[in-house]
C-alpha cells in the first residue's frame, strides 16, 4: 500500500489503483461532525419555506392565468406566503447558538454558501410577499379602492420569483456540506424538495378552496408535483446505493423517510387523487381533503427525516469512509 | 547540534521581553504577512507524548474536556472539538485474531501515533460555508474564526470534510485551531510545533515544508519504509475533489482511514450550482404545468 504523489487531476484515478479500503475505522469513532441543527426546528423551517415559496408562485400564476374564479386562491396564496417570513425566520433565529447576532447574516453575500444565498432569498421573499399580502389585506378590508389590488399583483411577481428559490434552495443548503447522505445526490435532492414544496402548497390551498372548478385543478397540480417527487425519490435512492450511503437510512429517520415521506406523503395521496379523479365530481371533496392532509404531513416528514438520516450518515464512519472513496470523486 | 547564531544573543532564561522574530530561532523561519504557512506532521517520529495537546490548551486557554477514559488505547482525548485543537490518535495495529502484531518492521509499524489538527484547507469548506464572514483567510494563508462575528449558526460544522470545526456549548460559537494567529503576529512559532520534542510537528513556509516532506518520504523509502506517503500535499490523498492543498499536511504509513482521515474528500461548494440549477429547473417546470392547468377551461 503506497500512495503515489501525482498531479491533482488524476489523484482519484491514481488512488483507485491501490489497495481497497478494508472497512477499518478509528475505533468506530465518527470521522465527521453532524450538523448542530435542531432537526424539528430547521426541518420545520425547510417545510414552511417550501410551502410559502410555492404558495406565492401559485398565487401569482393564478392571478395572471386563473381568471375571476381564482380570486380566493390568489388571496389565500398570498397570505400563505407569510408563513416563512413570520414563523420560518423566527425558527431560524431560534436555531442560532448566538441568536442576538442574527443580523450578522446580513454582513456578506457569498455564492459559495447556500446559507448566505438563502438569507438573501428569504429577505427578498419576505419583503415582496409581505407587501403583496399587505396590499391584499387592504383590498379585503376596503374593496372599493383600486390601488391595493394592483399593488398586490405587482409585488406578487418578485414574490413568485423569490418563491422559486424558497422552494428548493434548502436542498442546496444540505447538499453543500460534507454530510454524506446530503451530499450524495445534490440534483435529485433539489428536485425532490422542490416538487414536495409545490405539492404541499397546492394541497394546502386546495383544503380551503371554495370553488368546485378550481379544486380539481389544484388536485391536478398536486398530482403532477407528487409524480415528479416520486421519480426524484427513486433517483435519489439509486444514488444513495451507488455512493454507499444507504446504510444511514437503516435508522429511525430512515424509516420515517420511507413510511412518512414516501408512503404517506407521496404514494397514498397519489392513489387517493387517482380514485377521486375517477370518481368524478361527486364525493370528490373528502378524498381530495384527505390527500391534501397526507401531502402536508409527508412534506414536513421528508425534511425532518432527511435531516436526521444525514446526521446518522455523518456519525457513522463506515458510511462516511465509503462515501469518500476515490470512486465517488466527481468526474471532470 | 546546530542552532541559529542569534540564539547566543539570548542566553538568559528569565527574559522580560519576547525575542524578536523568535520563530527564526525555534523553527528556522521568519514569519511575514503574505506568505503561506502551515504544519508538516511527520507521524513516523511521533511518540504520542501529547505535549502538543497540552501546549495548545495552555496557550489558547481552552477548557478541559473528556476527563474520563475511553478505553481506546492511550487516546483519552477522542477527537478534535471546540475545546481540543490538537488531538493525538493512537493506533495499535492488530496481527491475527485481534492480537497485536508481534513482528515489528521499522518505524512504528505496529504502533501508529498521529497528532491531528485543523488542515487549514486551501479552498476551506468551513470558510466557504460561513454566512457571516466570521471565518476568513489570514495574511498567513491560514483559516480563522472571528469570535466577535460568529453567530453560532453551525453551518461550518457539517461543511468540514475532516470533522474539525465544532460549536462550543459554553459560548455558542464555532471554534477550531487558529494556527496560533496571535503568536504568528508576534513572530512566534505555533505552540504545538514549538513544544513537539521530536519535531514530528514542523511549522514553516508551506513550499519549504512540502519539499522537506517529499525528501523525508524518499529517505524513508530508501530505508525500507515503503508504506510512507504524504497526505494533503497537492495531488495526494486528502487534497482531492477541489479542496486544493492542505496547509497542515501529514506523512502517514497506513491507509488514511486508519488515522480517521478520508482518502478522497470533496469540496462542498462545488455542489451549490448543480443543486440550485436542477431545483430551480424542476420548480420552473412545475410552475409551467400549473399555468397550463390553471388556464385550462373548467370542466363542467
Amino acid at each position: 500500500m503506497n500512495f503515489p504523489v501525482s498531479s491533482q487531476d488524476d489523484a482519484g484515478q491514481a488512488l483507485q489503483k491501490y489497495s481497497e479500503w478494508d472497512g477499518s475505522t478509528y475505533y468506530g469513532r465518527a470521522q465527521l461532525k453532524s450538523a448542530p441543527f435542531e432537526n424539528l426546528v430547521v426541518g420545520g423551517y425547510i417545510f414552511l419555506a417550501g410551502l410559502s415559496g410555492s404558495a406565492a408562485i401559485l398565487a401569482a400564476l393564478a392571478d395572471l392565468a386563473g381568471g375571476k374564479s381564482a380570486a380566493s386562491l390568489v388571496r389565500r396564496g398570498r397570505y400563505l406566503g407569510l408563513l416563512a417570513p413570520v414563523i420560518g425566520s423566527a425558527l431560524l433565529v431560534y436555531d442560532l447558538h448566538t441568536p442576538k447576532r442574527f443580523y450578522n447574516m446580513l454582513r456578506v453575500a457569498k455564492s459559495t454558501s447556500p446559507m448566505s444565498i438563502g438569507t438573501w432569498i428569504l429577505v427578498s421573499f419576505s419583503a415582496s410577499v409581505g407587501l403583496s399580502a399587505a396590499a391584499q389585506a387592504a383590498s379585503d378590508f376596503w374593496p372599493q379602492q383600486r390601488w391595493s389590488g394592483w399593488t398586490a399583483r405587482v409585488f406578487g411577481v418578485p414574490a413568485a420569483i423569490a418563491g422559486m428559490g424558497m422552494s428548493t434552495y434548502t436542498a442546496s443548503l444540505l447538499a453543500a456540506t460534507s454530510t454524506p447522505l446530503w451530499a450524495a445526490a445534490p440534483q435529485a435532492l433539489a428536485v425532490r424538495f422542490g416538487a414536495s414544496s409545490m405539492a404541499a402548497a397546492a394541497s394546502a390551498l386546495s383544503l380551503g378552496e371554495p370553488s368546485d372548478g378550481i379544486r380539481p385543478k389544484l388536485d391536478a397540480i398536486t398530482g403532477v408535483a407528487l409524480a415528479t417527487e416520486a421519480v426524484a425519490a427513486m433517483v435519489l435512492h439509486e444514488a444513495y446505493g451507488k455512493m454507499g450511503v444507504r446504510d444511514a437510512l437503516d435508522s429511525p429517520s430512515g424509516r420515517l423517510e420511507k413510511a412518512g415521506a414516501t408512503q404517506l406523503g407521496v404514494v397514498l395521496p397519489l392513489g387517493l387523487l387517482a380514485v377521486s379523479a375517477l370518481a368524478g365530481r361527486h364525493r370528490r371533496g373528502g378524498l381530495s381533503g384527505l390527500a391534501a392532509l397526507a401531502v402536508l404531513a409527508g412534506s414536513a416528514m421528508l425534511r425532518v427525516s432527511v435531516m436526521g438520516a444525514g446526521d446518522v450518515s455523518a456519525e457513522r464512519p463506515d458510511v462516511s469512509f465509503r462515501f469518500t472513496q476515490p470512486r465517488n470523486m466527481p468526474r471532470r | 547540534m546546530n542552532f541559529h547564531p542569534r540564539t547566543l544573543e539570548h542566553t538568559q532564561s528569565d527574559l522580560d521581553h519576547v525575542i524578536p522574530n523568535e520563530s527564526e530561532l525555534t523553527a528556522g523561519t521568519l514569519i511575514e504577512p503574505g506568505k503561506s504557512y502551515g504544519f508538516f506532521t511527520d507521524t513516523t517520529v511521533c511518540i504520542g507524548c501529547k505535549a502538543c495537546e497540552v501546549a495548545c490548551k495552555e496557550w489558547n486557554n481552552l477548557p478541559a474536556d473528556n476527563l474520563g477514559m475511553t478505553g481506546q488505547s492511550f487516546d483519552n482525548t477522542g477527537a478534535l472539538s471546540a475545546n481540543t485543537w490538537r488531538h493525538v490518535a493512537f493506533v495499535e495495529k492488530k496481527g491475527g485474531c485481534g492480537v497485536r502484531a508481534d513482528i515489528e518492521t521499522p518505524y512504528q509499524s505496529g504502533w501508529l501515533m498521529m497528532s491531528d489538527v485543523c488542515k487549514h484547507c486551501h479552498n476551506a469548506p468551513c470558510l466557504e460555508a460561513c454566512p457571516t464572514g466570521a471565518l476568513f483567510k489570514t495574511e498567513f494563508d491560514t483559516v480563522v474564526v472571528q469570535q466577535d462575528i460568529c453567530n453560532g449558526c453551525g453551518y461550518c460544522v457539517p461543511a468540514c470534510p475532516f470533522g474539525v470545526v465544532d460549536l462550543s456549548a459554553n459560548d455558542g460559537k464555532a471554534h477550531k485551531c487558529t494556527l496560533c494567529y496571535d503568536r504568528l503576529k508576534g513572530g512566534l512559532e505555533p505552540a504545538c510545533a514549538k513544544s513537539c520534542p521530536t519535531d514530528s510537528i514542523q511549522f514553516g513556509e508551506l513550499e519549504i515544508l512540502q519539499a522537506r516532506a517529499q525528501e523525508r518520504v524518499e529517505h524513508l523509502h530508501q530505508r525500507g519504509v515503503t508504506d510512507a506517503y504524504l497526505y494533503g500535499t497537492p495531488g495526494a490523498p486528502g487534497s482531492t475533489g477541489g479542496l486544493g492543498h492542505l496547509n497542515a499536511f501529514f506523512l502517514l504509513t497506513d491507509r488514511p482511514e486508519v488515522y480517521n482521515l478520508p482518502v478522497a474528500p470533496t469540496r462542498p461548494a462545488n455542489r451549490v450550482k448543480p443543486s440550485l440549477i436542477s431545483g430551480l429547473a424542476a420548480v420552473a417546470g412545475l410552475a409551467l404545468a400549473a399555468t397550463i392547468v390553471l388556464a385550462s377551461q373548467e370542466r363542467r
